[in-house]
């Protein structure tokens, strides 16, 4: 065998020598690496053909040796993120190969944001991806909607896989810092091997591992505050702004019921059964007339207060500790690797008594036992407690408080004399419960209920999956993976015996108890090969599912020790104690083939097979299925001596997605409740269901491009046609049938877009870099087809989810309400418009004319469309309801993501953004009411009603309710909803290594300091649409929390 | 390399314990029972079937039954509540919490896309629908069950039908009038076949005549029942129930009818005595119309902690001694007018909390804050304001003293003013000292007694409104009304009945038909 000897030199595009590039022989994989002046020497065997270079962030480059002896290399540089490795589906791919649509974000950027739910983190990392924190509640699972709204009463939440299965766990017990990578799958070529479950994208998370690390023990700690940074409404602070405006309602309710002398009225009413009780006047005068100057309409000077009222705020909200630790431990050799993590955090809500604390643990194990075998195991245990206080949808609410309550009702029980009144139970002073005429939330107090009762749930939870890979030979294996979800949550909430809602019963416990067990067993087969240029994998699976959630709950009142939590500790217990379980099942089948030649072109094609409980005989199983297609241009010679063009991808996809989620697990079934009456049975009168109910199908179509322009930019284009039909849909009946609800396949939903994600590489300096990152997406949503009556034709409108419309043509958020068209300058009473049908000829709008509903009279009456006639009128109950020609829907929306250092410096900053969009504010729209004098506070905006004749404004007088219908429903409420919001910012400083290495037991310190959720623009103070789906606001809700925080992490 | 095979033998293996299994995909739910889980468990216990009449009986108080989550939506209580307050004898007295203000100001009446025109139509036509359906599994609405026991259960699912139909048709049509009005969709099968659904408005007429046919084959079927729990409809109820329905349409044969009807129920049973009318400071056991066991109720359901009501109860709306809205700011009071006209001497006259003054000081509110309210009429037994929690105290639906004094209407529409007077009197009483004024009325006069008794006697118990519609009469309101106090309002006014709701006009195309 004749050995010789090659030399060469290997050099970038631009002609600079590379060292420590490898170099070896194909066929025997020897090999060397080039020196500091990028030459090498290699010895190779007459069985040698091909040599190979390769380099960290360089193209492979092979070459044929033939007969030289002298070979020189060019290598192109490549970016490193295509040749990351994606985990996609089951199995990994490089964003190169990929011809579907999957961004990935790493671990670091999720850790950059101090929050405790993974799926907040995600906030304006991928375009097309939206996240909705609808709480400030810490531990909360953000709402996620992945292009567009894919159901309209189906499902809409993405599906989580966490390393290879489907979880149906809570996203709050995975530690975010334990999360090696997570990525997003949008389109059918990556989704539809989740064939069941894919249809609204996927959100892959993978956990890290020691694989390829040396020992490690990385430590990290975070210490942080929360706080209320984001403004609430405007609204009136002074009492006696407050009472002025009171009896200036008061006054305008004399004029309007035709009182012979108003003042008078208003100045006798005001502190009156009429008006606020008497033990509410809070200024040491007695009534209207010593109060309030009628000409000025303000309270007089000199008058002063018997005691200053707490301002509620100040006692609800705090600035409160976020404290987060994390210990990481990893390593491995080439056939064991291990990682194991342990977490803490604490995380105070800005809301009094509202909390998180979380302990978790994972361990991750991976393990070559043969050269054949090799087998995984990950585990995790979290241990949550959430205490949730003061967020009820309902008076105990202490955000419904905050922003309503008249700025003169105390927060404190005073005396006769305004003194306030000590408790003997708690200490300190007693709540005011409003129990003395209180017009506001009276026999409540949400602030003291918020400290004095519990509402806590503490969740086990156990999250495992176990692998055995077997290969039978290099190109084929089996893995046989289990994987299992198991929690228990008890829930609690324990009312306390000595004020408010249970003290008549002496205090009451309340337990839910929640059980989940889900299984998922995976069996797939898997080949590989390469034949010259094509190489192909082809994997084909059986996989089931079993899920079960048993709810038990159970009651009792008169407790002993008022703080006790055990069921013992009520003297009497409730007979309405019960359990019952919620199953469903899966089972499918599946294969998938991807294909490659060269490198260049790339097929891949899925399909499955599904089968779901949810659906009865003849109607449970579902195939689904996909294909996709990429060409690397750049790679082709015509585009080689293109410069500028450094990669270019274009890629397309079509699938078929199935959707079951949306549905309840027994839809398919007729539903009777069992109740009891006089300790018998008695069976509630049946609900009808739909036996053919089966599959909601969605056909996607993508066409995209990735795409590398010299060193300044890189970035992704995406355009995507969604249709989805057999549309799960609750078609609304008549309530004269009986029944309401026929959930039905029917209608026909589109959702299309365009999605973009660019990064420019500003500067990149060896010490100094800038990138500067936009995302968006731009879609729209149609309903192209309702569903069918029960007699056959197309429903003309729904009217179920008011203030929106669903009807042919429209979105699934289009506004269908009377519209408010200003308020007479003569009296200050609103208007909205009316449509009439001029019956009488007059060309004037007399009652009886109106058309109440638009849509509906002109599906029964086509002749008139066009002939109607509009007007305003001054009764709301005459208005009409059309289509005004706004939406819930953006014309735009995403991010950006600055990104820029110095040295060891880091500076991260990420705005989002929303243009175009409208939103309900109902939360605004109970500030600008018109309800009894001390029943709400008002906006500030309130100031700019209507006062005396020729006032122009679009602010109704206040008239102590005689004027009905101010505040509802109309468009008046229907605000913009663009909004700019800075999310996180986050400064990093990593010590040099030169100083690391001093410290020879440490191998890497990083500190930082990070503010999330810092400042939002928006249409007014208090009107946050990103807190919502459809961007409107409640009076209920917990408004996401602010957090600053610095932290420290060390490796060693 | 045999060991790589076995385990693949064993890993395909797990897969065969689990998915292959051939009814893996098929669960049954434990929420709630399905028709088929049913059946199984009726063959096994046919005792069981007892239990959809009882559904029925049970949707007549389930929170929620109206289609929504209002706190208004409790079945039939809930719109005995509304009728009260369109009718004016009840007044909401102030605004705290808010329910039942588009009520009271009738801004509800004229809007058809209120809830509180749904909630009524919503809650009538399931029972309709229930008890169609058990109508469909008995044979259909022409079958006639030979066992005696069906026959039973068919009684009472038309008679259930029946009051649907008729609480329908007091409240979503002005008056019976000559008949030919189309008023409402009329359904006698539950069957999922095309004719059955979205049905076209019938006539008046037409849901007369059912109801009465309805009405007429109950009380025959019922005839021998004896039922075991006064929450079930038996021969008396379904009576009352004819008479109200004939008396809504009042052709003298109708008012010839319900003399004897009513003669049936008043001999069958005593009305309520004055200790169980008003408290008076020892009673609070046996008063507070909160006990089904009292012997004048012919209709009501014993209320316990099994049926899981609270706040959003009957109770907790009106009840002062019940923790709701009642007693947190949302006060129901007696019309000021109605007040009035109760005569001094009369013991019902304290039931109401007199104004400026009462019980306020024993509970340490200011004077006022009670007035109007009915503190010695309905009542928890405790008398804790706030008290009751999980509200146990019982629903009344029926009592025989409505028809002692429809006896007495009866009388006096067929021209039987001396019997009329005699009734009056007799049922009066007990209740009022000096009844010789009775004596000198006649003709319209003593109707306008008559009524004026039976709304101050059925205060609050949802039968003011029926009398208003059957009386054609002109109501005005009290000075302490929160809207409209001092106005007129003749009873065919469209603000004193609710309109069909917007979801059945969009969803019904027939509707007009």
């Amino acid at each position: 065998m004749a050995q010789r000897v090659i030399t060469g030199k290997v050099t970038d595009d631009k002609g600079n020598a590379l060292p420590n590039v490898s170099v070896n022989i194909k066929e025997t994989g020897a090999g060397t690496i080039t020196n500091t002046e990028g030459n090498f020497s290699l010895t190779v065997t007459a069985n040698a053909k091909t040599l190979v270079f390769s380099a960290v962030d360089f193209a492979p480059y092979e070459v044929a040796i033939g007969s030289q002896s002298s070979i020189n290399a060019s290598l192109k540089a490549q970016d490193q993120t295509l040749s990351e490795v994606v985990v996609v589906g089951y199995s990994t791919t490089t964003k190169e190969a990929f011809t579907g649509s999957a961004k990935a974000v790493n671990g670091a950027q999720l850790s950059s944001k101090n929050v405790s739910n993974v799926s907040q983190a995600l906030a304006g990392e991928v375009a097309g991806v939206r996240v909705i924190n609808t709480s400030g509640q810490p531990g909360t699972a953000a709402t996620i909607r992945i292009r567009g709204f894919g159901s309209v009463n189906g499902n809409r939440d993405p599906l989580y896989v966490v390393d290879g299965v489907p979880y149906s766990g809570g996203t709050s017990s995975i530690n975010p810092s334990d999360i090696a990578s997570l990525t997003v799958l949008k389109d059918a070529a990556a989704t539809s091997i989740y064939g069941s479950r894919g249809a609204n994208g996927v959100i892959v998370i993978t956990t890290k591992t020691g694989r390829g690390a040396k020992s490690y023990i990385e430590v990290d700690g975070r210490y942080g505050s929360n706080m209320s940074l984001i403004p609430r409404y405007s609204v009136i602070t002074s009492p006696e702004e407050y009472i002025a405006l009171s009896w200036e309602a008061i006054y305008n309710q004399g004029v309007a019921v035709g009182n012979a002398n108003p003042t008078n009225y208003a100045n006798t009413r005001l502190f009156s059964a009429n008006g606020i009780s008497a033990n509410n006047n809070i200024w040491n005068v007695t009534n209207g007339a010593d109060l309030i100057d009628p000409t000025t309409r303000t309270v007089k000077p000199g008058v002063t207060r018997k005691y200053d009222p707490e301002r509620w705020e100040d006692y609800a909200f705090q600035s409160s500790n976020r404290v987060e630790s994390n210990i990481r431990l990893g390593g491995g050799d080439a056939k064991s690797n291990y990682f194991t993590s342990f977490g803490y955090l604490e995380d105070k809500g800005y809301s009094v008594n509202s909390n998180f604390k979380r302990l978790s643990g994972r361990v991750n194990l991976n393990h070559e036992v043969k050269p054949w075998l090799a087998t995984s195991l990950n585990v995790s245990y979290t241990n949550r407690t959430t205490n949730n206080n003061g967020q009820e949808a309902n008076s105990n609410s202490v955000f419904w408080f905050v922003d309503n309550i008249p700025p003169f009702y105390p927060l404190f029980l005073r005396d006769a004399q305004g003194n306030k009144v000590a408790d003997p139970i708690f200490g300190g002073y007693q709540y005011d419960y409003g129990s003395n005429g209180r017009k506001f939330g009276s026999l409540t107090n949400a602030i003291a209920d918020a400290n004095y009762n519990t509402l806590r749930a503490i969740r086990n939870e156990l999250s495992t999956n176990a692998t055995i890979t077997i290969k039978f030979t290099k190109n084929l294996s089996l893995d046989n993976r289990l994987g299992i979800q198991y929690y228990n949550d008890n829930y609690v909430e324990r009312t306390n015996k000595f004020y408010g809602s249970a003290a008549s019963q002496n205090g009451s416990i309340y337990h839910r108890n929640n059980e989940l067990m889900n299984q998922n067993l995976l069996n797939m087969l898997r080949y590989n090969n390469k034949f010259g240029s094509h190489s192909i994998e082809v994997l084909a699976a059986h996989e089931a599912t079993k899920y079960k959630l048993t709810q038990g709950t159970a009651s009792g009142y008169n407790l002993v020790d008022n703080y006790g939590l055990e069921l013992t500790n009520a003297i009497v217990i409730n007979p309405t104690a019960n359990s019952y379980a919620n199953t469903n099942r899966l089972e499918s089948y599946f294969a998938q083939a991807n294909y490659n030649y060269d490198n260049t072109y790339f097929l891949s094609a899925s399909v499955r097979t599904d089968g779901s409980s949810k659906f009865i005989k003849g109607k449970t199983w579902g195939t689904f299925g996909s294909i996709g297609a990429g060409w690397i241009l750049s790679k082709m010679n015509f585009l080689q001596n293109i410069r500028i063009i450094d990669y270019l991808k274009l890629k397309a996809s079509y699938g078929v997605i199935g959707d079951q989620t949306g549905v309840g697990n027994y839809i398919a079934f007729t539903r009777i409740d069992v109740g009891n009456l006089n300790d018998q049975p008695s069976f509630g009168i049946p609900i009808p269901s739909n036996p053919l109910l089966t599959w909601e199908r969605s056909k996607v179509f993508q066409v995209g491009t990735d795409f590398k322009l010299g060193t300044f930019l890189t970035g992704s284009v995406e355009y995507y046609v969604k249709k989805t039909d057999n549309l799960i849909f609750e078609s609304r009946l008549a309530p004269s049938n009986g029944y309401v609800i026929r959930t039905v396949n029917d209608g026909l939903l589109k959702n299309q877009g365009i999605e973009f994600d660019l990064t420019g590489h500003i500067i990149n300096k060896r010490d100094y870099f800038l990138n500067v990152g936009v995302n968006g997406e731009h879609f729209t949503n149609k309903i192209l087809k309702m569903p069918l009556d029960p007699l056959g034709f197309q429903k003309p409108i729904d009217i179920s989810n008011a203030p929106y419309g669903w009807a042919r043509g429209g979105s699934i958020f289009d506004f269908y309400v009377r519209n408010f068209e200003g308020v007479d300058p003569a009296n200050g009473t609103s208007m909205w418009t009316v449509y009439y049908d001029d019956l009488n000829n007059n060309k004037a709008f007399d009652a009886g004319e109106q058309v109440l509903d638009l849509e509906t009279f002109y599906f029964s009456n086509p002749a008139k469309k066009g002939t109607l006639l509009k007007s305003t009128t001054k009764t709301y109950s005459q208005a009409t309801q059309y289509f005004i020609g706004k939406s819930a829907i953006p014309k735009l929306r995403g991010a950006f993501n600055i990104n820029t250092g110095y040295k060891g410096f880091d500076l991260n900053v990420q705005f989002l953004y929303s243009i175009g969009g409208y939103a309900y504010d109902g939360a605004y729209a109970g500030l600008m009411a018109n309800g009894l004098i001390g029943g709400n506070n008002w906006s500030t905006d309130i100031r700019n009603r209507w006062q005396k004749a020729g006032d122009v404004t679009n602010v109704p007088r206040l008239s102590n309710n005689q004027d009905a219908n101010v505040a509802s429903s109309s468009s008046r409420f229907i605000t913009k909803a663009d909004y700019l919001a800075l999310n996180n910012i986050r400064l990093g400083y990593t010590l040099p290594k030169a100083f690391i290495e001093r410290i020879n037991f440490v191998d890497d310190i990083s500190i930082f300091i990070s503010g999330d959720n810092l400042w939002l623009s928006s249409k007014r103070d208090g009107f946050n649409p990103s807190t919502a789906e459809n961007g409107s606001s409640s009076t209920y809700r917990y408004s996401p929390l602010s957090t600053i925080s610095g932290g420290l992490k060390v490796k060693f | 390399m045999k060991l790589k095979y076995l385990l693949s033998v064993v890993a395909a293996g797990s897969a065969l314990l689990t998915g292959c299994k051939k009814d893996f995909l098929e669960t049954q739910p434990t929420e709630f029972i399905t028709p088929d889980q049913l059946g199984s468990a009726a063959a096994q216990d046919p005792k069981l079937l007892d239990g959809n009449i009882a559904g029925l009986y049970t949707a007549m108080f389930t929170v929620g039954i109206g289609g929504t989550t209002r706190h208004d939506d409790f079945g039939q209580k809930g719109v005995d509540i509304y009728s009260d307050m369109l009718s004016s004898d009840m007044v909401l007295a102030a605004l705290n919490y808010g329910w039942y203000e588009p009520v009271a100001r009738m801004t509800a009446t004229v809007d058809f896309t209120r809830n509180e025109d749904y909630i009524p139509f919503r809650y009538y036509y399931k029972q309709i629908f229930g008890a169609n359906t058990i109508i469909d599994i008995l044979g259909g609405t022409d079958a006639v069950p030979t066992n005696p026991k069906l026959k039973i259960t068919m009684g009472q699912a038309k008679a259930m039908r029946a009051y649907g139909y008729f609480y329908l048709t007091q409240l979503y049509a002005t008056e019976y009038g000559d008949g030919t009005k189309k008023i409402l969709p009329m359904y006698k099968s539950a069957e999922p076949i095309p004719e059955n659904i979205n049905r076209p408005k019938s006539t008046t007429k037409e849901i007369w005549d059912l109801m009465i046919s309805d009405l007429t084959t109950a009380i025959s079927y019922l005839d021998t029942y004896t039922r075991t729990s006064k929450d079930q409809v038996d021969k008396n109820v379904a009576k009352g129930l004819l008479a109200y329905v004939l008396a809504a349409r009042g052709t003298p044969a109708d008012w010839a009818q319900i003399v004897t009807l009513t003669n049936d129920i008043t001999a069958a049973y005593p009305k309520t005595t004055a200790a169980q009318l008003v408290y008076n400071g020892t009673n609070a056991a046996t008063a507070g119309f909160n006990s089904v066991s009292t012997p004048s109720w012919m209709w009501g359901v014993d209320l316990t902690l099994a049926q899981d009501l609270d706040l959003i109860s009957w109770w907790g709306q009106v009840d002062l001694f019940t923790y709701s809205y009642a007693w947190a700011g949302d006060p129901k009071t007696i019309d000021e007018g109605l007040y009035n006209q109760i005569h001094t001497d009369d013991i019902r006259k304290a039931q109401f909390d007199p104004p400026g003054g009462g019980l306020e000081a024993s509970y340490g509110y200011n004077p006022g804050d009670f007035d109007y309210m009915p503190v010695n009429k309905f009542f928890d037994p405790g008398r804790v304001d706030g008290g009751q929690r999980n509200v146990v105290t019982d629903l009344i639906y029926m009592r025989a003293d409505e028809f002692y004094l429809l006896n007495a209407e009866a009388k006096a529409r067929s021209g039987q003013d001396g019997p009329a007077r005699t009734a009056l009197t007799t049922f009066l009483t007990d209740r009022i000292t000096d009844l010789s004024y009775i004596n000198a009325l006649s003709g319209q006069a003593l109707l306008n007694e008559i009524y004026l008794q039976t709304r101050i006697e059925l205060w609050g118990e949802g039968k003011s409104y029926l009398a208003m519609k059957r009386n054609k009469a002109t109501i005005t309101r009290g000075a302490n009304h929160l809207f409209f106090d001092g106005d007129p309002f003749v009873y065919t006014d469209p603000k004193l009945t609710f309109v069909i709701p917007q979801a059945e006009v969009v969803n019904n195309p027939n509707l007009d038909k």
